[in-house]
């Protein structure tokens, strides 16, 4: 199974090379949210190889506190623009 | 006999989450606007992770609290960060 | 009765988290979901019908949301569209949040806003000009 990590990591360079690239900030919190759902999937991938559970609780936490930040920040950024 | 039917079904599902993924990512590098990528990117980080967590769930079923907990936080959260971002993306209308 | 469905959905989450079906922590979820302080703006006043009408929509737009990530993924979609979906009378808060969530789960439509006096600006993608 571990070959699942390698096209994912690939994968996860994408949106890291946009938002180094991109200087529109939408495009970038674009490309941020991206990231954090896709290392939370990686955290979740890696805990069911190794068997651990805490591991997994770890990346459910970050898939809704991640998202949950993104969500923040973007409010602030409307109003920061108005 | 199903224990081989089940894997393949798995190894489907994480496959299909791989190609999901890549397609819905490569468009972020392009210049189409925000709501166009915000579109590609709902098949990318909502469905294809859906996919590939349920493909975990039917390899190892003995975690599944957590994993459903996965899917569900995974859904919601990410479908309603879609609609913040393209709310705060987008100016008011003057209408 | 939606408060009755809301415990369910709060002593859901709290099972999936704890995975432990032993009497103590069945007692200390119930507890818990009955001291975490209820939303005062949401009321509860929408009929039993909608609420299922609207749970079965989110249900079917599972499937309904892959065949359109195929349809995208086989088709190239390059034009973008912007349209109002009027919102039925009478929907309460937690019917818009479901209506909002069903619209940007499928992959072709995404609400950008909603609007108190009645609609939903939804943005598409589509394959033709839209005219």
């Amino acid at each position: 199974m571990n070959w699942i990590l390698g096209p994912m990591l690939l994968i996860l360079l994408i949106p890291i090379y946009e938002s180094f690239q991109d200087e529109d900030i939408w495009q970038k919190m674009l490309a941020f949210a991206s990231v954090s759902t896709k290392t939370s999937i990686m955290i979740l991938v890696i805990s069911v190889l190794r068997d651990d559970w805490m591991i997994g609780v770890v990346g459910v936490l970050v898939l809704s506190v991640g998202n949950a930040s993104l969500m923040l920040l973007a409010q602030v950024l409307k109003r920061v623009n108005e | 006999m199903i224990d081989q039917l089940i894997n393949i079904v798995s190894y489907g599902c994480i496959v299909v989450g791989l190609v999901f993924w890549l397609w819905g990512t490569w468009p972020l590098v392009g210049p189409r606007s925000v709501l166009y990528k915000l579109h590609t990117l709902s098949v990318a980080d909502t469905l294809g992770s859906v996919a590939i967590v349920v493909g975990l769930l039917l390899k190892i079923p003995s975690e599944w609290p957590l994993l459903i907990m996965a899917l569900i936080a995974l859904a919601i959260w990410n479908t309603i960060l879609g609609y913040v971002l393209a709310y705060c993306s987008t100016e008011e209308p003057n209408d | 009765m939606t408060f009755f469905l809301d415990l369910c959905l709060r002593l859901t989450v709290w099972f999936l988290l704890t995975a432990d079906p032993s009497p103590i922590n069945i007692g200390i979820g119930i507890v818990v979901c009955l001291l975490i302080p209820r939303s005062a703006t949401l009321s509860y006043t929408a009929s039993l019908r909608d609420w299922g009408e609207a749970l079965w929509q989110s249900v079917v737009a599972i499937p309904q949301a892959y065949i359109e990530a195929v349809e995208i993924m086989v088709r190239p979609h390059r034009y973008e569209d912007l349209t109002r979906k009027d919102v039925p009378p009478r929907r309460t808060p937690g019917l818009v949040f479901l209506d909002i969530f069903v619209i940007t789960f499928t992959p072709k439509t995404i609400v950008t806003r909603y609007h108190k006096r009645g609609w939903y600006e939804v943005h598409w993608i589509r394959r033709r000009k839209p005219q």
